[in-house]
């Protein structure tokens, strides 16, 4: 069933794809740069700071994306004891711990001009300020529990106590009064922005999507290396 | 017109800001994975090449 998941199959897709993967990221990235910051247009009430959600919304995005892979992943690796899973999980958790610091910064620095606060202790701020406080303890674990099957077993359970954030991060807008908008984009409806806005946001989700993947595959490789010669 | 660009209709700190963090904080993380990799390999080398010599040895003390 987990054939697909075997660490040899990963492993000669990061040895044969990171080269390509690069190449469609640069382009990707100048096209999306180009669109978010020169092509695109003012919003009417925000003027030029909606510039910062091309980078704010896809970081929010994929910090909980790969949080909810990070969840799944302890889950399948605590129920079935699939290792490979934990493994994909601590390759990962980095890489989600940065998107969430930026989703967090650049939120600040775009809530100033159009708020007029830095922060504000509401439910999307703080779930948000949680699940990166979850990042950091998930990634510190990591590093100050030296028994491997210590450290597994407890992130593994620190990954899926944080699933719960997940749905309140997303529905808090719905559930409390905020300072943040509801979300413009959803899996259910038509997006309520413009497709001169949309184009840029979504070239850049993507390029960030090309990024993560190639941090990935290379964190993924030094762990895999990481475990062959510790076992030595 | 670059610094009517740069100034961004007065909102430029804000804008460059979030995207110097932003370039900042994932070039890091990719410079930090690229290196731990290329230590490791290393590592791995080590353990290679002190295998080849124990096999080899191994193999010369057979032929004995």
């Amino acid at each position: 069933m987990f054939g697909i998941f075997k660490p040899r199959t990963f492993f000669n897709l990061a040895n044969t794809s990171i080269f390509w993967l690069k190449i469609v990221l640069v382009f990707a990235l100048i096209v999306g740069l180009i669109l978010a910051l020169v092509l695109s247009p003012i919003d009417y009430l925000q003027k030029d700071t909606v510039r910062i959600m091309y980078v704010h919304v896809p970081s929010s995005w994929i910090s909980l994306f790969i949080f909810l892979i990070i969840g799944t992943s302890s889950f399948i690796s605590l129920i079935f004891k699939l290792r490979v899973f934990s493994v994909y999980a601590k390759s990962l958790a980095p890489i989600g711990l940065v998107f969430s610091l930026i989703s967090v910064v650049t939120g600040s620095l775009w809530g100033y001009p159009t708020w007029g606060t830095f922060w504000s202790w509401d439910g999307r701020l703080t779930s948000m300020f949680v699940l990166v406080l979850t990042y950091i303890l998930y990634v510190s674990l990591w590093s100050f529990i030296k028994n491997y099957n210590s450290a597994e077993k407890i992130t593994n359970i620190v990954g899926i106590v944080g699933l719960i954030n997940i749905p309140i991060i997303k529905f808090s807008v719905e559930w409390w009064n905020t300072l943040h908008q509801p979300a413009s984009i959803t899996l259910t409806a038509a997006p309520t922005i413009h497709s001169s806005m949309l184009a840029p946001l979504l070239i850049m989700f993507f390029s960030f999507c090309i990024l993560s993947l190639i941090i990935f595959l290379i964190r993924y490789k030094y762990e895999i290396i990481n475990f062959r010669v510790n076992k030595k | 017109m670059i610094l009517e660009f740069l100034n961004m209709g007065g909102y430029g700190l804000y804008i460059w800001l979030s995207y110097a963090f932003a370039a900042l904080s994932l070039i890091s993380l990719y410079y930090v994975s690229v290196k731990k990799l290329n230590s490791i390999k290393n590592i791995e080398h080590l353990y290679r090449s002190e295998k080849v010599k124990e096999v080899s040895a191994s193999a010369q003390v057979s032929k004995f």
